[in-house]
């Protein structure tokens, strides 16, 4: 069969984008639209670093993948920080109710 | 030493606007203080960087091979335009401490002028194409910011919006510019893009000089961009001077320079950088006749310099470029400076209301004399010397017409300036306008810019030796001052020069100062429609609102929606792959 | 045999995924990310990009998930769950067909691996993506404000209002 382990890891990273964009269509709560943005990026992670193995350049691939990382940490951390805000202030995590408010 | 100087030169002026801004508006004088502090000690480090002009850079810090090193190389030419960035500049702020007295949020306002200065140091400096680019656009965004200052003003509102929009056209161009030599050189050097331009593809070379000029063209506003700079004119005065003389318009100037040695082999180029010089400073000149608008007249006259300029580029006169610009930097800082301290007293931009302003307030109306005289190029200021300059130049290198037609734009020069002067300062009294005399600090700084128009032109030799054996690779003549005075003086065309400029004195003398409030008449409608690319300008303005309008109704401010936008659009992209493949 | 390995890897953090979606309560989401985390880390290792494993199982499972509970204790685990504004057919549609072409034209470019010039992660970080690393310290930095405005008590416009 052609499944070799490469070709796995590409369904992987398909099928977490997959289900991290479906996600993020449904998600009304401000706090998981930061997770599942976790979810995507772990995808991404994985993806950078299939490119780094597949291209031969894998240390390559392993340094843009650290700085998603951080890049993705520091978002999870301020996405977390609006979320905190936003509750206090508004009352809601409910994100369509949150646009519609002015203020 | 040289690295720390250069760093100095770019990271103070951003400290001190940082430090402004967490001063905060409550405390005023706090606020004056720094700014004055902060740009002094720049201008003080920028000429000290005089000492250390190199070739080589002082500053490189490698950024891995993907983005080539970040450079900043302190060359005569970066020297030069450090300087007057940052001593302009600082005189600009030095005069603001009077002009902007009780302004409210002078926070903003020294933030940006400060963050600006420190952009166009960065930006002349800096030896990495990609981040002249980004220094570029940091100074169309505090042009943008200082434009649209009073921004409960809508024409200041539009005036800003028009700026950023056509200099973005120019951002583009040196963006396009910058990553088509990057392709071809693989390598974001200036220095390298120097040094092996007659190696690249004929056709790659001419789409960077081209894209550069057309950069340039937007920076300066030069033909067919003009139009964003005399609408500029709501901004608070002093950051007019800046933006006319320190920074921004100097910004086209010195690519042009820069990379001439580069791009004057391309077929056409030199031509076409002749030709919009040529234009830019004939309509200037003849839309500064009519206008009614005191800084407008003045932004026209700025246009017209800077068209002088272009001209002397295409011409092969590089060095008289920047000498040039070291004049007009000068006198236009002072004329400005001078317009804002008639301005802030009379609380009008209007000539036709003025008139006889100069007897209450003569010192203004002395200093705006020199500068007046330096700009219509009356001897022995430093614009004469530097507008003869480029004129011999012109005659020796460019066609004998446009020669010509330079010599009428400096008869038209005289004639215009005069007119300001006298509608102004002379003449009767048309409105009874109460004028107070400038403060301190406004005093000191025309007094010290009225001085720089009586000597800047001594450092002709000096400049002129230094801009020479730190740009190897421009090949420039080298001439000391007694030389050139002599060429000057004894050339037949420079009295010939100097009689176009005494017969525009003495036509406004006999025809214009009884005509000079009566409307142009057929000139009218040419003048305001900017002869006819005042549509095109805001064509682009138009075009570039309607796009993101239609956009913004994308923007539906709903996560999910605009997830499912990005998601289709994916799809979208996919199907397409999927079909093309 | 290593097939095997990366499927079960794999689809266990796509169950993960799903169910974290999917889940109630905010809280037991939390505990299936930090799943698809160290599946997604073991997979890595496997790859042989060990380090990129360690940050990933250090951050992503340890960091965020803490982070997470934090911010939990501090709104409270509401399990709002509203109905979603866009249709859950169209959603997975959509994600579904796009999911599927990306898979079946991405396979093919999934076959054989190069061996080329084989830099490690620190000589390729250092050496070749510098700029990286100075962007990492700046997002640091801003992460620390976050942390800063995750941390304080007061709502910072409240304040103003309370002064007028």
């Amino acid at each position: 069969m052609i499944f070799t382990p490469l070709n796995i890891i590409l369904f992987g990273v398909v099928g977490l984008l997959g289900v991290g964009l479906y996600g993020l269509l449904i998600t009304r709560n401000l706090i998981k639209v930061v997770m599942v943005l976790q979810i995507l990026i772990k995808a991404v992670i994985l993806a950078l670093v299939l490119a780094g193995k597949l291209s031969g350049h894998l240390g390559l691939g392993q340094s843009t993948a650290a700085t998603v990382i951080v890049a993705d940490t520091i978002v999870a951390v301020v996405g977390l920080a609006l979320a905190v805000q936003v509750r206090r202030r508004f009352g809601t995590l409910d994100v369509p109710r949150i646009s519609t408010l002015r203020g | 030493m040289a690295g720390i100087i250069v760093a100095l030169v770019i990271v103070l002026p951003w400290a001190g606007a940082l430090a402004v801004w967490l001063a905060r508006n409550k405390h005023a004088r706090l606020q004056h203080a720094l700014a004055v502090l902060f740009s002094v000690l720049t201008a003080i480090v920028s000429l000290v960087l005089f000492l250390f002009a190199d070739t080589e850079p002082a500053i490189r810090i490698p950024l891995g091979k993907a983005f080539g090193d970040l450079t900043f190389v302190p060359d005569g030419l970066a020297v030069l335009l450090t300087a007057i960035a940052a001593v302009i500049g600082s005189l600009a702020v030095i005069f603001s401490v009077d002009y902007m007295h009780g302004d409210a949020q002078l926070g903003r306002y020294y933030f940006l002028v400060l963050f600006f200065i420190g952009a166009m140091t960065g930006l002349v400096l800096s030896g990495n194409l990609l981040f002249t680019f980004f220094f570029w656009e940091i100074t169309a965004l505090c042009s943008y910011g200082l434009i649209s200052f009073y921004n409960d003003d809508p024409k200041a509102v539009a005036g800003g919006i028009k700026a950023l929009i056509i200099t973005q056209v120019g951002g583009v161009g040196l963006l396009a510019g910058t990553l088509i030599a990057f392709a071809n050189l693989g390598s974001f050097q200036i220095a390298d893009l120097l040094a092996k331009a007659s190696a690249l593809p004929a056709m790659a070379l001419a789409w960077i000089a081209f894209s550069f000029l057309v950069a340039a063209a937007a920076k300066s506003a030069q033909f067919p961009f003009h139009t964003w700079l005399p609408d500029a004119m709501e901004a608070p005065t002093p950051v007019s001077a800046l933006i006319h003389a320190a920074t921004m318009v100097n910004a086209g100037i010195y690519l042009l320079a820069r990379f001439y040695p580069a791009f004057e082999a391309v077929p056409g180029w030199r031509m076409s950088v002749l030709l919009v010089g040529l234009v830019s400073a004939l309509i200037a000149a003849v839309s500064a006749l009519i206008a009614t608008d005191l800084k407008r007249a003045l932004a026209y006259s700025t246009v017209s310099q800077l068209g002088y300029m272009v001209y002397a580029i295409g011409a092969e006169g590089v060095f008289a470029s920047q000498f040039h610009l070291l004049s007009h930097a000068v006198f236009k800082a002072l004329l400005f400076l001078a317009a804002g301290a008639v301005i802030h007293s009379v609380g009008t931009r209007d000539m036709r209301r003025m008139g006889a302003l100069g007897r209450q307030m003569p010192f203004v109306r002395n200093v705006f004399i020199v500068g007046a005289l330096a700009l219509a190029g009356i001897p022995i200021l430093n614009g004469f010397w530097s507008k003869e300059l480029i004129l011999e130049i012109g005659l020796e290198h460019s066609p004998l017409w446009a020669y010509a037609l330079m010599l009428t734009g400096a008869g038209l020069t005289a004639f215009y300036t005069l007119r300001m002067v006298w509608l102004v300062f002379f003449g009767e009294e048309r409105e009874p306008l109460h004028a107070h005399a400038a403060g301190l600090a406004m005093k000191v700084s025309l007094g010290i810019l009225a001085a720089g128009t009586f000597i800047t032109w001594l450092f002709f030799g000096g400049l002129n030796g230094l801009l020479a054996s730190t740009l190897p690779i421009h090949e420039l003549e080298r001439e000391t001052l007694l030389e050139v005075l002599t060429a000057i003086l004894s050339a037949p065309a420079t009295w010939f020069a100097l009689l176009i400029v005494a017969l525009g004195c003495g036509l406004f003398w006999l025809l214009g100062r009884k005509s000079a409030l009566a409307q142009g008449g057929w000139l009218d409608p040419f003048v305001e429609t900017s002869f006819g690319f005042e549509s095109l300008n805001r064509w682009i303005v138009q075009v570039t609102y309607q796009v993101a309008e239609r956009f913004s109704v994308t923007q539906t401010g709903e996560l999910n929606w605009n997830i499912l936008g990005i998601v289709s659009a994916l799809l979208v992209v996919l199907v397409v792959l999927w079909l093309g493949a | 045999m290593e097939s095997i390995q990366y499927a079960v890897f794999l689809l266990g953090a796509v169950f993960c995924a799903y169910r974290a979606i999917v889940a109630k309560r905010i809280l037991s989401a939390t505990i299936y990310l930090a799943c698809i985390s160290a599946l997604v880390s073991g997979t890595l290792y496997l790859l042989g990009a060990a380090q990129v494993a360690v940050m990933e199982l250090s951050v992503g499972a340890g960091l965020v998930t803490i982070l997470l509970v934090y911010a939990l204790s501090v709104v409270g685990d509401d399990a709002m769950d509203p109905a979603s504004v866009i249709p859950k057919p169209l959603a997975f549609g959509v994600v579904g067909l796009a999911a599927v072409l990306l898979g079946w034209m991405a396979f093919p470019a999934v076959r054989t691996t190069a061996a080329v010039g084989e830099f490690d992660l620190a000589s390729s970080l250092w050496q070749d993506r510098v700029l990286d690393v100075w962007i990492q310290i700046v997002l640091i930095f801003s992460g620390v404000m976050g942390v800063l405005g995750l941390l304080s008590e007061k709502v910072p416009g409240a304040k103003e209002e309370v002064e007028q």
